[in-house]
């Protein structure tokens, strides 16, 4: 798992990251991507991203991870870059049972916008803060297996979790991304090398990219 | 203006079909670079914003020499905007000047009208927070439901006797303005709120309800209804403030669709936000809210942990373990002035940016009353990035798609062919106003530059042919959008020749907070009014 330089990827995988405020996407992300945490992060406003490439398989993912505002407001903007998007980590605190009810409207939301291949991972965070829990972690499962999510308990600021919590859902969608290669290449037996493969609505990710010599 | 110049001469040239830098432009990059880190002190409060007339901001000396011995401006204001146009203000006097530049006290009062303001604003300030402080104790006491019902009911009745100052009262879409403007009033329990600055807001709010749907029921956020009955008076001096701020109240045309990515968003379905929520998210950002303003304000700072503590309790600020005491003051005066601004213009309520905008204003504005008005005064144009429908900050972006059509139709082709011309990539600097962007004290000197322009139009300082002639480009209401488009401007060789994608124009503007030079972005923009305004 081995930090890659920029440019040079197999694949290039969306993934979003949703859930209402303060439940610390950004923080996920900022620990994902530059190992960091950050008490005072602003809310984010519009959207943000972050990549970090990984390995998986012998294969170099560059995963470009969206966060967006978890405001209700900010829904019309920020659901606009679902778009191409192949994986999402729907988020909540796991000391404010609100966050966890919406869960929910996320995933109504984040269905409607995406292809129904997309990888789902619902995330628990804050399981550090052990003493003012509210979501019990077995009530969170039945959830994520009725909605046949994955799930995870993760803490960003004592890093728990998260590096899992991402290859996860990057090594799930590499799986479908395989997949539909396999399914593609059974049905046409002369797929190019450099095919793009369309896992979402469109072939914003998930691009495999043509050899080492492309830029 | 000079870096405009700069990109118009850079448009001119065709770019290559190479995506990679030609080594001229490298050597030229690298002599710009060189430039603007040798030239002295341009983001300080010193620097004037066009390098031809070297300005000054507005001194202390100089703000007492522009009043009269009775308070009021010997020219009715006309140096002071003009300066604070060209120069921004002191900060040894920012607490002084605001107050005018953000519409608090009018040009033309004097101290003494100014003094009886202030405390009539005091007072309505206080009543506001009186109002936030039941609502808190109801949420706590959890009895919103029955609170909502209340509510529900008395504005229905409200709405079936006293719709009389509408002349549109039978059109079913106009219901929630009528009912805003009632609700609004009868929610405070203080008659004397209603003066000209109130009254005017009332019939903002009218304005926008008119254009929009929206639903009784999202108002319906836990407010008890103390009276239910105004007075003939009163509906008279609504109406009357009304009609006279109808002249001057900015209308906001029905957007015109944004194309790309903002398709499907008419048909977004909306779930309201209640007032519980934003209690939530108000105190979740004044929590994280940074340290930057520390060093401009080291009084505020260092105020005392007892102080502190009592200021989070009377605003019910939880988990604030880790922060400082002045860190906790600060939070706790902008839970108290955030609160009382969602009970004070209930269609926008808090939104995140909010607090951004805030966060200067309570640091130059030690009393929380004189915040309160200066950031009610900023939101009267702001309020409509926040909206709940978007339309606002969708029609903003509009303009600056517009700007960069106008200047420069090569950056805007290629724009378009990343689909990224509704230029959604300055959401977050049209929102925050470059908050996120600038330094702190950047984003005060491009504000009040901001303030004034607007101060000029609102108070309708015509300048002479000559005057015109010496300050080149006319106050703009949205100086802002020009600043806006100058940044994306001073980066169109960058973006033409190496993106191809919108996500890398994304995150060029999320990663340009340090980086910018305000003055510079003021010349450019000005530059960009002078040519392009009339135009858009």
């Amino acid at each position: 798992m081995a930090y890659k330089a920029d440019d040079d990827y197999d694949y290039l995988f969306k993934v979003v990251l949703i859930g209402d405020s303060g439940v610390g996407k950004s923080n996920l992300l900022s620990r994902f991507t530059r190992n960091e945490f950050s008490l005072e992060s602003k809310s984010t406003i519009g959207v943000e991203f972050a990549t970090r490439s990984i390995r998986v398989d012998e294969k170099v993912v560059k995963a470009q991870i969206w966060d967006t505002a978890g405001q209700e407001r900010y829904r019309a903007i920020t659901s606009a870059y679902y778009r191409g998007a192949v994986g999402a980590l729907v988020v909540y605190d796991i000391t404010r049972n609100v966050t966890f009810d919406n869960v929910e409207r996320w995933l109504k939301e984040l269905r409607d916008h995406t292809d129904s291949s997309i990888v789902i991972m619902l995330v628990g965070n804050k399981a550090d803060v052990r003493h003012l829990r509210a979501v019990d972690t077995e009530a969170a499962t039945a959830f994520a297996e009725r909605e046949n999510t994955y799930f995870m308990e993760t803490s960003a600021l004592e890093s728990t979790n998260v590096e899992k919590a991402f290859t996860e859902v990057l090594n799930q969608i590499y799986q479908v991304v395989s997949r539909k290669a396999l399914e593609a290449t059974s049905h046409s037996t002369s797929l190019p090398k450099g095919q793009t493969i369309n896992v979402g609505k469109d072939d914003v990710s998930a691009v495999k990219k043509a050899g080492c010599c492309s830029s | 203006m000079k870096g405009l110049r700069r990109s118009t001469t850079s448009s001119s040239v065709p770019s290559t079909a190479s995506p990679r830098l030609s080594p001229s432009w490298i050597h030229l990059r690298s002599l710009l670079i060189l430039a603007s880190a040798t030239s002295p002190r341009r983001g300080s409060l010193r620097s004037p914003w066009t390098k031809r007339k070297r300005k000054h901001s507005l001194s202390h000396r100089h703000w007492h020499n522009l009043l009269s011995p009775d308070g009021k401006f010997h020219d009715g204001g006309v140096k002071f905007i003009k300066k604070v146009r060209s120069g921004g203000v002191d900060p040894s006097i920012r607490a002084e000047v605001w107050p005018f530049l953000l519409g608090v006290y009018d040009l033309n009062s004097s101290s003494a009208e100014r003094s009886i303001t202030g405390i009539q604003k005091r007072k309505q300030y206080e009543s506001l927070r009186r109002k936030c402080q039941q609502l808190l104790d109801q949420c706590h006491r959890g009895d919103r439901l029955k609170v909502i019902d209340e509510v529900s009911n008395s504005v229905s009745s409200i709405f079936n006797k006293d719709c009389k100052f509408h002349d549109y009262e039978d059109d079913a879409s106009t219901r929630p303005s009528c009912f805003s403007a009632e609700y609004l009033y009868n929610l405070q329990d203080d008659h004397s709120i209603h003066d000209g600055y109130y009254s005017s807001n009332l019939s903002y709010f009218e304005k926008e309800y008119r254009d929009q749907l929206t639903s009784i029921d999202r108002y319906a956020w836990g407010a008890e209804s103390s009276s239910s009955e105004s007075s003939l008076e009163d509906e008279n001096e609504l109406l009357l403030a009304s009609s006279i701020s109808d002249s001057c109240v900015e209308h906001d045309p029905i957007l015109t669709k944004i194309p790309s990515i903002r398709g499907d968003f008419s048909e977004y379905n909306r779930t309201p936000e209640d007032f519980a929520t934003w209690q939530r998210i108000i105190r979740l950002d004044a929590i994280r809210a940074n340290a930057e303003w520390v060093i401009y304000s080291p009084e505020l700072a260092a105020v005392s942990m007892e102080k502190a503590l009592h200021s989070a309790a009377s605003v019910g600020l939880k988990d604030y373990e880790d922060l400082d005491p002045g860190m906790v003051y600060h939070a706790a005066r902008m839970v108290a002035v955030l609160e009382a601004y969602a009970v004070y213009d209930p269609e926008i309520g808090y939104c995140q940016g909010m607090s951004d905008l805030l966060s200067p204003i309570l640091v130059v504005m030690e009393e929380d009353h004189e915040a309160f008005w200066c950031f009610a005064g900023l939101m009267r144009k702001a309020r409509q990035n926040f909206r709940l429908d978007e339309t606002g900050i969708l029609r903003q972006l509009n303009i600056v798609s517009k700007i960069i059509k106008c200047k420069d139709l090569h950056l805007y082709q290629h724009l378009e062919k990343l689909q990224a011309e509704d230029c959604c990539f300055v959401y977050r600097m049209v929102l925050a106003l470059l908050r996120r962007e600038l330094t702190f004290e950047q984003t005060m000197c491009l504000w009040e530059v901001m303030w004034a322009d607007q101060a000029a139009i609102r108070s309708g300082i015509r300048k002479s042919a000559r005057e015109r002639m010496r300050l080149r480009a006319p106050p703009a209401d949205d100086l802002l959008l020009y600043t806006i488009a100058a940044c994306i401007l001073q980066r169109r060789k960058l973006i033409i020749e190496r993106y191809s994608s919108m996500d890398e124009i994304v995150k060029e503007c999320n990663n340009m907070a340090g980086t910018l030079d305000v003055w510079r972005l003021l010349d450019d923009a000005h530059d960009l009014v002078l040519t392009v305004h009339q135009k858009i």
